[in-house]
């Protein structure tokens, strides 16, 4: 093991700026290969075979951002041992595994982070912006950035450490659990959120209802006219129906009920 | 009406630079997410203006309703999803540079509502952009590569570097345009609607959070059960007292019954 931790530490820092050159040819290739020269740079002292290592990384690569310092650090280690001359290791062993790694690693990366952690952290910032917390944009980047910053900094020692046996490491998450209790999370504040902030007020109840009757009408008749709006909604949007479509139908619904005095 | 310093349209090109480039190019910490861009382009806004306090109630607002609207949208592989960074700045910089000196509450609304449902076409474009700047990188991918060849490896973080510099001058650029010519016409629309109307652009902004919630209950209910159990909280949730505590020990307490009997479950198979 010749790289130092520091070093690795910094290669970490360097994957923040993996997707700086996205493209359509090799995705994240320029990316990869900026973020791991430094190790490269230590672990081949001879120009030519770092020349050569530099050639074999500037390839076609795409994972989820947060998990790349992983394979960034099990490339390394294979790079590392196929410098030393272990006969198990070469240059299509490398490429094989960085390829199974990051097309594995973009599937859970990707459905942890993009479907199920972003939707739940931001839907409960949500629940803090409807209650007109000043703080919520901090509370939001502080609870995404926990699991990020961690997978970011810890993957590549993990990478590096673990090598090829670096998935037994990662199965102990058990991210498909994680992901459905997100879901359920996510769901459980939608169904706080949705009779509580929608606005829909009408005049009839103040002109018909008792004043210690007419809040809870009030709060009634505001939950079941979001539960209605969301379920229409819902199902257009399930049936393809444009998200601007959507929100110019409601623009025109709700100017019309104002017209006709039947919403204020 | 007083005209905006030129400092105020730099500075909402300069948020749209930083968090467009948070959006896919660096870092991607989520300063770029609509909840967090909008307050932070509000909040700005608002101190540079004189109301930091109406500028960051906006940017909530803002926040909250694009943070819905695009929430499936997913950067996967090759999939550019609408640029919601640039639309949550734009949205409250076009809504509150024209709306901040009106002194009737529903004017301001009006200039409020109409950014936003601008922005969201401004989102699309943005999109547009964004796929131009991946175009423009693969000429990049494709230099370097040619300087590879060539022996010549300082070429890769200089293209690298290129990346970000070309997505950061795309969103100033495309920014200040919008903000430049499109204030004026957005107080002009204002000032030809009467009370009357103005009046039903607060209902409108009073609705609109329902078409987020709409998609992102599109995207979490997957099976019937589900959705009789989603809409059985809403009921309840509709009679028990409107408290932010409440929704957040629901949810948790529904998060820590599913993961143990998930748990269990797979104990149990084994």
């Amino acid at each position: 093991m010749t790289l130092s931790r520091w070093l690795l530490f910094k290669i970490a820092v360097r994957s923040f700026l993996l997707q700086a050159s996205w493209n359509y040819r090799g995705m994240m290739s320029m990316g990869f290969l900026y973020s791991i020269a430094p190790g490269l740079d230590c672990i081949y002292d001879d120009k030519k075979a770092r020349e050569l290592a530099y050639m074999r990384h500037f390839e076609y690569f795409n994972t989820n951002p947060y998990f790349s310092s992983i394979v960034m650090g099990v490339t390394l280690a294979l790079e590392e041992k196929y410098k030393s001359g272990d006969k198990l290791v070469n240059p299509e062993v490398i490429h094989n595994t960085k390829d199974a790694l990051m097309t594995s690693l973009a599937g859970i990366g990707d459905g942890l982070f993009w479907d199920s952690w972003r939707p739940f952290v931001a839907t409960l910032a949500i629940v803090f912006a409807a209650g007109n917390y000043k703080l919520t944009p901090f509370i939001f980047l502080v609870l995404y950035n926990i699991p990020h910053l961690y997978f970011r900094f810890a993957g590549i020692y993990w990478g590096y450490d673990e090598g090829m046996n670096v998935s037994k490491k990662l199965r102990q998450f058990m991210f498909p659990q994680i992901r459905q209790t997100l879901r359920m999370g996510t769901l459980a504040l939608l169904a706080y959120l949705i009779p509580n902030h929608v606005n829909l007020h009408t005049p009839f109840l103040l002109a018909n209802l008792r004043l210690e009757l007419f809040y809870f009408g009030e709060k009634v008749v505001q939950g079941l006219g979001a539960l209605v709006l969301v379920a229409l909604g819902t199902i257009a949007y399930r049936q393809e129906v444009n998200v601007l479509l959507i929100s110019f139908l409601l623009l025109i619904f709700a100017l019309v009920f104002y017209h006709w005095g039947i919403l204020i | 009406m007083e005209h905006l310093n030129i400092n105020v349209y730099l500075i909402v090109a300069l948020i749209g630079g930083i968090v467009d480039l948070d959006s896919t190019a660096v870092i991607q910490c989520m300063i770029s997410q609509p909840i967090v861009a909008a307050p932070l382009t509000g909040l700005i806004l608002g101190s540079m203006l004189g109301d930091y306090a109406a500028g960051l109630q906006l940017g909530l607002m803002v926040g909250v309703i694009l943070q819905l609207v695009w929430i499936e949208k997913l950067p996967l592989g090759m999939n550019v999803p609408p640029d919601a960074a640039l639309a949550s700045v734009l949205s409250v910089a076009l809504g509150f540079c024209a709306g901040h000196n009106y002194s009737s509450y529903a004017e301001r609304e009006v200039c409020y509502t109409v950014g936003l449902l601008i922005s969201v076409g401004l989102g699309l474009l943005g999109r547009s952009l964004d796929m131009f700047v991946r175009r423009l990188n693969t000429n990049i991918d494709s230099w370097v590569n040619q300087k590879i060849e060539d022996n010549n490896f300082d070429s890769i973080r200089l293209g690298h570097l290129i990346g970000s510099f070309t997505t950061f001058t795309k969103a100033f650029i495309f920014c200040f345009l919008v903000i430049w010519f499109g204030v004026e016409p957005l107080k002009y629309f204002t000032k030809m609607m009467n009370i009357a109307q103005s009046g039903g652009f607060i209902v409108v902004q009073g609705l609109l959070p329902a078409v987020g919630f709409s998609v992102l209950a599109s995207m979490c209910l997957k099976s019937k059960t589900e959705i009789i159990y989603f809409i059985g909280g809403i009921i309840l949730f509709t009679l028990l007292p409107s408290k932010i505590w409440i929704g957040i020990i629901a949810s948790f307490m529904v998060m820590l019954s599913y993961y143990s009997k998930t748990k269990n479950r797979k104990k149990g198979k084994k």
